[in-house]
């Protein structure tokens, strides 16, 4: 019996070089949990549920959906990229201060889209909060805590204080 | 057990080669939003992943005389964000935003949406209402082939073994408004149980022209040429409006599935028409 075929591949994830060999079809969510970015959740693994979400050159992604070896030599971005314990990132701190989460299986995935969203556009009305956040699902919150959290990250990143103008 | 190897061309001749030497057995990879589905799900359990992501000749998006031409790979995103689009043919910016979700269409592609020849393929019937030609492209050359020509059944295109798709040509309006609705059980995530696009042409309150394309209805999407042939000239009115949707009714077949009954789509699609049909003629917000 043959053996499977394996391929190099090596992609920079959270700005640190990572190697390793793959099967052709490996998505990129098995290639992050086999290399121990297991903050990237794996929920229905078929792209109705945005808990995979990583971002890469610039655009949140569904990482189930997406082989491995499509990001070869490629940045990708995962939840720990944000903040650390000590700083936590606006977005991190407003999902805590707005208790924008439950269980919290959604969150890694819904921060990074709330992330690509803010980079895009820092100023989003809460239409295209929900807009952006339509592909990742939480069972807890009820989404109004989530859209509160991303506009609050917004107004801190943007320098607009907390019951300012906009506020 | 599956059995896939992975090959990266680096430009348009490498992947032709690469698809005359394996055929229907070179998975054309861009979005993945299809291809990983049918692989994790077992329905494709063989063949060759050709990744297409760096293909330069598969990207861009350019206006040539009366026609915008637009790379097969080019992703939904880079589409809805597109100002050459948005001046020459909003009504494709204006679709996508109903098209997946943010985290589908920064990946998905226009091509891989058609090639798939789903019968419920967002993107279809909006092309189709606008008379988009599908470039193919073979070691042998290249050559044209309307949309509406394209689909053959579900999973199964009009492109030869050899060939890959490589463009679109999709004629700027000249006048007229376009708009595309659709019915599925999620925004946007979720496939459609139905979906129609029209294009109108109005003049003086009555229709100079009208395209109706389904999608949903048939084992292919399609435009429905009898209703529209029917309508052009008629006073553009409610009264009009009804007697079209009668004409969508009669005119389509649809069948039951996990999605949805035949009655149900039958009913609804008359009512997505209806509603394409207001709003295109200003009777109606969208």
């Amino acid at each position: 019996m043959m053996g499977k075929t394996l391929y190099d591949l090596t992609i920079t994830v959270n700005d640190r070089v990572v190697k390793s060999k793959v099967a052709a079809e490996t998505s990129l969510l098995d290639f992050l949990r086999d290399n121990n970015f297991t903050e990237v959740k794996r929920g229905c693994d078929h792209g109705d549920c945005g808990a995979c979400t990583v971002i890469v050159d610039d655009r949140a992604i569904l990482s189930c959906l997406t082989v491995a070896l499509q990001v070869q030599g490629r940045r990708v971005y995962t939840v720990n990229s944000l903040g650390s314990w000590d700083k936590l990132h606006p977005l991190q701190q407003a999902f805590v201060d707005r208790e924008a989460l439950q269980c919290g299986f959604c969150t890694p995935g819904m921060l990074m889209t709330a992330k690509a969203l803010l980079d895009k556009n820092p100023h989003p009305t809460r239409e295209e909060i929900r807009e952006a956040i339509s592909g990742n699902l939480c069972r807890c919150t009820g989404y109004n805590k989530i859209v509160d959290a991303i506009e609050d990250a917004a107004d801190v990143i943007s320098g607009v204080s907390k019951g300012g103008q906009h506020g | 057990m599956k059995n896939f190897e992975f090959v990266r061309p680096a430009d348009l001749s490498e992947l032709l080669i690469i698809k005359k030497k394996l055929q229907k057995k070179a998975l054309i990879l861009d979005g993945g939003t299809n291809l990983l589905i049918y692989i994790k799900d077992g329905v494709i359990r063989e063949g060759t992943i050709v990744d297409v992501t760096r293909v330069p000749e598969l990207k861009g998006i350019q206006r040539k005389n009366g026609t915008v031409e637009i790379g097969a790979a080019e992703t939904m995103t880079d589409l809805m964000d597109s100002e050459l689009l948005k001046d020459s043919i909003p009504f494709i910016p204006e679709f996508i935003k109903d098209f997946g979700n943010m985290l589908v269409r920064n990946t998905s592609t226009i091509g891989g949406n058609i090639a798939d020849a789903s019968p419920i393929a967002d993107s279809a019937p909006p092309l189709l209402v606008l008379d988009a030609r599908v470039v193919a492209a073979s070691s042998e050359g290249e050559r044209t082939i309307p949309l509406s020509q394209f689909f053959v059944k579900p999973q199964e295109t009009a492109l030869h073994p050899d060939e890959v798709l490589l463009r679109f040509e999709v004629p700027v309006p000249k006048s007229g408004r376009g708009r595309f609705v659709k019915l599925g059980l999620r925004r946007g995530t979720s496939c459609s149980v139905a979906s129609a696009a029209v294009w109108l042409v109005a003049d003086n309150g009555n229709v100079q022209e009208i395209r109706i394309a389904l999608g949903g209805v048939a084992p292919k999407p399609l435009r429905i040429e009898k209703t529209e042939e029917t309508f052009t000239g008629a006073r553009l009115d409610t009264e009009t409006i009804d007697r079209i949707s009668e004409g969508v009714k009669q005119e389509i077949a649809p069948i039951t599935d996990v999605r949805g009954s035949a009655a149900y789509r039958r009913e609804v699609t008359a009512r997505l028409v209806a509603r394409a049909v207001k709003t295109c003629a200003g009777l109606e917000e969208s």
